[in-house]
């Protein structure tokens, strides 16, 4: 260490030599990236893209799309009945991130209920709630419960912060969401129907059970519950996603991570 | 003042007349127009967000997001006014908001490359020794500092911006820019000497 006190103009010479040697990000094609960006629909809810003329669907995607919203929007808690039978029954694409004014954006939270402890949920989820146990992740930051008290159809979400090595989502604050409920996966219909031209769908095995992963731009995914109704669900972080089941639970892990991560984390959760 | 001697008061950087042309085509949603804006601020804007995060990976993912917030808020953008630093102020506000939701540790992770061709051929090899020992204390001084004061001083050294761009940049009034730059030296001198009574 330098024990004398730098004169004024040695501390100006060493910033500005200190300034030419920071190991700096050198961006080349950003213009690529922001442009993509800027063809997107704008950022905002997601029933905002659905309702905005200037995004073209498949006519059959969209018109599922608005069926499905208008079942759901009639049938309050349909959603939380759905979860026995999941059907990735078609997948279009939508940008969720924040990239308006970020008053109107929506939370990753928003939705997933009631912020409780690790502990309330594994008490009252009626399933066996399980917790990756990959020493990135550690414990969750925050645990969300909702449907019915003590009823079978609860649905339990982790929300894990910033950790080491996981690139943060477009979410500030959020780089993994893992949610769990009592359902299993059918692969029947998950033959490529609506994949929107950025995202890949991928049937594997996780855990020695069905999975599948979701690749590409954010997505909402259709799903059909036991009574043939089709649900949307909204992937909440324009991450990656692994959809599996284990032992009669469907378990989601969304994170910006590759393929052989998100199957290292699946296969840590105890 | 101490520090901030050097500090230069001609206008702004950059190219404004082609900006503003630039400006109010992609104002007009010409993607194109904006792309070149892009292609012309990305290094400046990345590494604005570097000497704020700390991480390539971040400071390229807060120009990105930042240059997409440009574009939806060029309807606020003041015509004629000078792009880069109304730029520059997007890319600090997003990267200290996202370190800041982020949690991150107060000492940033800035790193430099090192053993760079340089002017230090020109040294003895003491002279290069000691520049080098003092970079590392100035470094690691800088990387404890609050993000705005570390902000302050790499728009005067690393960045050389004007007095009317660090105004702008910094969302102040131009009179108080010398002020701020010194005080922000008087905690970069006083970051250095903490670390120095510790070791001693």
């Amino acid at each position: 260490m330098t024990r004398e006190r730098m004169t004024e103009q040695e501390l100006d010479a060493t910033l500005a030599d200190l300034g030419e040697r920071l190991a700096y990000p050198r961006p080349t094609r950003l213009a690529d990236a922001v442009s993509a960006r800027l063809r997107e629909p704008r950022a905002g809810r997601w029933w905002d893209a659905v309702r905005s003329p200037r995004y073209a669907f498949a006519p059959l995607v969209a018109t599922l799309a608005v069926f499905a919203l208008v079942i759901v929007l009639a049938v309050p808690g349909a959603r939380a009945a759905a979860s026995d039978f999941l059907h990735a029954w078609g997948i279009d694409i939508f940008r969720v991130p924040a990239i308006a004014t970020p008053a109107v954006s929506p939370s990753p939270r928003s939705g997933l209920g009631a912020l409780t402890t690790l502990a309330d949920a594994r008490a009252r989820a009626g399933f066996p709630v399980r917790v990756p146990s990959d020493p990135r992740l550690g414990t969750p930051d925050e645990v969300y419960r909702e449907g019915p008290d003590a009823g079978a159809r609860q649905r339990i979400s982790l929300v894990y912060g910033q950790r080491a090595g996981i690139p943060i989502s477009h979410e500030p604050g959020v780089s993994v969401l893992v949610v769990e409920f009592r359902g299993t996966v059918d692969e029947n219909l998950t033959g490529g129907k609506g994949v929107g031209p950025d995202t890949r769908i991928e049937s594997l095995s996780v855990n020695g059970g069905r999975g599948l992963w979701l690749e590409g731009a954010p997505h909402l995914f259709f799903y059909r519950d036991p009574s043939g109704i089709i649900q949307t669900e909204t992937l909440r972080l324009a991450g990656n996603t692994l959809i599996w089941e284990q032992d009669g639970v469907t378990f989601r892990l969304e994170a910006q991570v590759s393929r052989e991560d998100a199957l290292r984390i699946a296969a840590s959760f105890r | 003042m101490g520090g901030v001697k050097g500090l230069r008061t001609d206008s702004v950087e950059g190219r404004p007349t082609e900006d503003a042309a630039l400006v109010e085509r992609s104002k007009n949603g010409d993607q194109d127009a904006y792309g070149e804006l892009v292609t012309r601020y990305q290094a400046i804007a990345a590494r604005t967000a570097y000497v704020i995060t700390g991480t390539a990976a971040d400071a390229e993912d807060v120009a990105q997001d930042a240059f997409v917030k440009a574009y939806y808020a060029l309807d606020r953008f003041r015509s004629g006014a000078p792009f880069r630093p109304w730029l520059l102020r997007i890319v600090a506000n997003e990267a200290i908001n996202r370190r800041k939701a982020a949690g991150r540790r107060p000492t940033v992770g800035l790193s430099v490359v090192e053993d760079r061709a340089s002017g230090d051929t020109a040294l003895s090899p003491e002279a290069s020794a000691l520049a080098q020992e003092r970079r590392e204390v100035v470094l690691d001084a800088l990387r404890k500092m609050r993000e705005e004061d570390r902000l302050v001083i790499a728009y005067r050294y690393f960045f050389d911006l004007s007095e009317v761009e660090m105004a702008e940049a910094l969302g102040v009034a131009r009179g108080t820019v010398k002020s701020r730059l010194s005080r922000a030296i008087a905690r970069l001198r006083a970051a250095m000497e903490g670390d120095q009574l510790h070791d001693a």
